[in-house]
């Protein structure tokens, strides 16, 4: 899962972008409203965290930009001024969620994957496929139960396949979304990762939880479990 | 752009000059030819009299000959050089003249004719102006023979021109004087009448070099109600300097318990979680502190000046707003909002109270929210229940006591209600809480509105 953040204030900026990558998030950060509007209109992002009061180009702004331009992803709002004009103001101007600052991390990181969830079609914390469940909070991963453990990557990539559960995706798009921007990128990791995921997934090989689709992409097969 | 910095009563003292300096030079230029036209038609009046007093005095014998006597009623005919003059002609012949020409000829070509009469101006190779009148008359005599006279009466023009100037010269003087003592007293009365705007610029510099706080109140109705406007402009920047300066002195305060707790867990605890959770702690309870102050600071309050502002409107945004956030929860939000639901407020201090109580409806309630705004009078009221397992009865009290601060009230209560609490003060109003019937907390919330 890509997610884009713009934070004028350096420290916050890095702790966020620390915190949320520790989580296995794909995080792009960006220091101001234009660098913000040109990554969130370049790049496919899932979630967008704003802050109100950004320089060169306001978070309103940069909000009513995205929207007028067709970006739906969803786009949670940080604001140091809790006042509730304010809120109201963002959220009219195409925002989805707010958090008042200073909040905690685990708030934030809450409230970003209930965005992706509702975005995806998700009902509950709990992404669960089949016999095969992910939490995005502990990003534990199990199957009937059972822990499996995944590197980063294969997290993300696993991650994004389940937020999408049903649909195709190709190679790029899983790129996109699980690369930042200045990563080094090869598409064919992505068959590599898809590779090792399978065999960690179902090492018995009766689930068949990935399908390829020759020339169009991946798409988890597992039944969506609300 | 000169004219925009004119002062009050330069403005008043241009336009009433200009006024007075036309209305004086108008009826001066008016009353002037009036004179003149009158004097013109006495002097013709009287030369005709000079010629009736001829006449009267005139005598002919039979063979026509005119017999004149020594004197006149008139003594200027007979006084040289009085500035009177008379003539008999007759034919080209002068047949007499008063004594007054002493030996002055004047030649009169003017032969009107019989009962006729003509008036002309001669000049004289001395320079003397004369205004001259020829009266023609035949004189008949018993044998039937007609002898033709033509008598000529003259004043010199300089006499009348004299007190045509004299006239002039006085009228100026009296039209000037009018003038300037009509300027003097509307000057007066400008500075009697503006002596209000002074003062209250007097005062107005008073307030703000501090030796006064307000307006005082005997002001010309014309200006009662900009003072009174000024007055409650005041005490609302007053109340608000002393909000202002109360919840920086409160968040002083409040931050020293949190700041003691954790110094204390600093040099005692020897357990670095422990320290972290002690930290966590009193970090959440500063930032609450915080933002309860700052948002106190914030409260604009009661003011007549405010303008109306729409409830219905506020709360369609809020609610679209918490439909967004609490997507997840599904909240069914049922509202009856009267349409002339209007409120003199600022809309910041109504956006914070809707908002505080509504998002906890949205947070407590289940399914169902209901907002009712009713305009009853000069009272404004607002409803808000929900659904959610509502507030025990002995715990409502307390949670809507007033002016409890946030640094006193109970953990987990919620900085929301604090807020309200602290607006609803500030417009005098009043919050109940009850039980509703659909489950959860029922709050009233009642503002005046003037």
């Amino acid at each position: 899962m890509r997610l884009l953040l713009i934070e004028d204030e350096v420290h916050l900026r890095e702790q966020v972008t620390q915190q949320l990558q520790n989580q296995n998030l794909t995080v792009d950060a960006a220091a101001d409203g234009e660098e913000g509007l040109y990554l969130g209109l370049e790049y496919p992002y899932d979630v967008a965290v704003i802050d109100l009061g950004l320089p060169k180009l306001s978070g309103i702004e940069v909000i009513q930009k995205l929207r007028a331009a067709g970006k739906e992803f969803p786009v949670l709002i940080l604001t140091a001024r809790g006042r509730w004009q304010d809120k109201v103001e963002g959220l009219e101007s195409g925002a989805d969620d707010y958090l008042v600052k200073p909040f905690h991390f685990e708030e934030l990181s809450a409230r970003i994957n209930a965005l992706a969830r509702r975005a995806s079609g998700w009902a509950n914390a709990t992404l669960q496929c089949g016999s095969i469940s992910l939490n995005p909070t502990s990003q534990e991963v199990l199957n009937d139960g059972e822990a499996i453990d995944l590197t980063a990557y294969e997290y993300r990539l696993l991650h994004f396949l389940m937020l999408h559960a049903g649909e195709v995706l190709s190679k790029t798009e899983l790129t996109d979304h699980i690369y930042e921007q200045d990563h080094d990128r090869d598409s064919n990791v992505i068959e590599v990762f898809i590779k090792r995921l399978r065999n960690k997934l179902d090492p018995d090989k009766t689930l068949n939880p990935i399908e390829t689709l020759r020339g169009r992409g991946y798409r988890l097969t597992l039944p969506r479990d609300h | 752009m000169i004219i925009k910095k004119l002062s009050l009563s330069k403005r008043l003292l241009f336009a009433v000059s200009f006024v007075l300096t036309a209305f004086l030079g108008l009826s001066a230029f008016s009353l002037n030819n009036a004179y003149l036209a009158s004097a013109d038609s006495a002097q013709q009046k009287r030369l005709k009299n000079y010629i009736y007093t001829i006449l009267t005095a005139a005598d002919f014998d039979e063979s026509g000959q005119l017999l004149m006597p020594d004197d006149l009623a008139e003594p200027l005919f007979s006084t040289p050089n009085s500035g009177l003059y008379a003539q008999i002609v007759s034919g080209r012949q002068i047949v007499w003249q008063s004594p007054s020409l002493l030996g002055r000829f004047i030649a009169l070509p003017e032969h009107p004719g019989a009962s006729n009469e003509e008036l002309s101006t001669l000049e004289l190779e001395s320079g003397v102006k004369l205004l001259n009148l020829a009266f023609g008359i035949v004189w008949e005599n018993e044998q039937g023979q007609e002898f033709a006279y033509t008598i000529n009466v003259s004043e010199d023009l300089n006499t009348i021109n004299k007190q045509k100037a004299e006239f002039q010269r006085s009228l100026w003087y009296w039209l000037g004087g009018t003038g300037i003592m009509l300027l003097i007293v509307q000057m007066m009365i400008l500075r009697w009448g503006l002596r209000p705007l002074h003062t209250v610029a007097i005062e107005l510099n008073a307030i703000e070099s501090g030796d006064q706080s307000r307006l005082s109140s005997d002001y010309p109705k014309e200006l009662n109600q900009l003072t009174q406007n000024i007055n409650t402009l005041l005490d609302h920047e007053q109340s608000r300097r002393e909000r202002y300066k109360n919840s920086l002195a409160d968040l002083a305060h409040s931050l020293k318990t949190p700041l003691a707790v954790f110094r204390g867990e600093l040099e005692s605890s020897s357990d670095i979680s422990h320290v972290k959770e002690t930290g966590h702690e009193q970090v959440d309870r500063i930032t609450s502190l915080v933002d309860y102050q700052l948002q106190r600071a914030a409260t604009e309050g009661q003011s007549s000046l405010l303008a109306p502002v729409s409830l219905g409107e506020i709360i369609h945004k809020i609610l679209d707003s918490l439909n967004k956030v609490y997507q997840s929860k599904q909240i069914h939000c049922q509202y009856d909002i009267q349409r002339d639901a209007f409120i003199h407020a600022d809309t910041g201090d109504m956006y914070e109270l809707l908002g505080n109580l509504l998002e906890n409806a949205y947070k407590y309630g289940n399914k169902q929210v209901h907002v009712t705004v009713l305009n009853q009078l000069d009272i404004v009221e607002i409803r808000i229940e929900d659904d959610g397992i509502g507030i025990p009865d002995h715990a409502q009290q307390d949670i809507i006591k007033r002016g409890k601060r946030i640094d006193t009230q109970v953990e987990g209560q919620g900085l929301g209600l604090a807020i309200v609490s602290d607006i609803i003060d500030a417009y005098q109003g009043e919050i109940s809480l009850k039980t509703s019937r659909l489950g959860g907390a029922y709050f009233t919330v009642q503002l005046p509105n003037q």
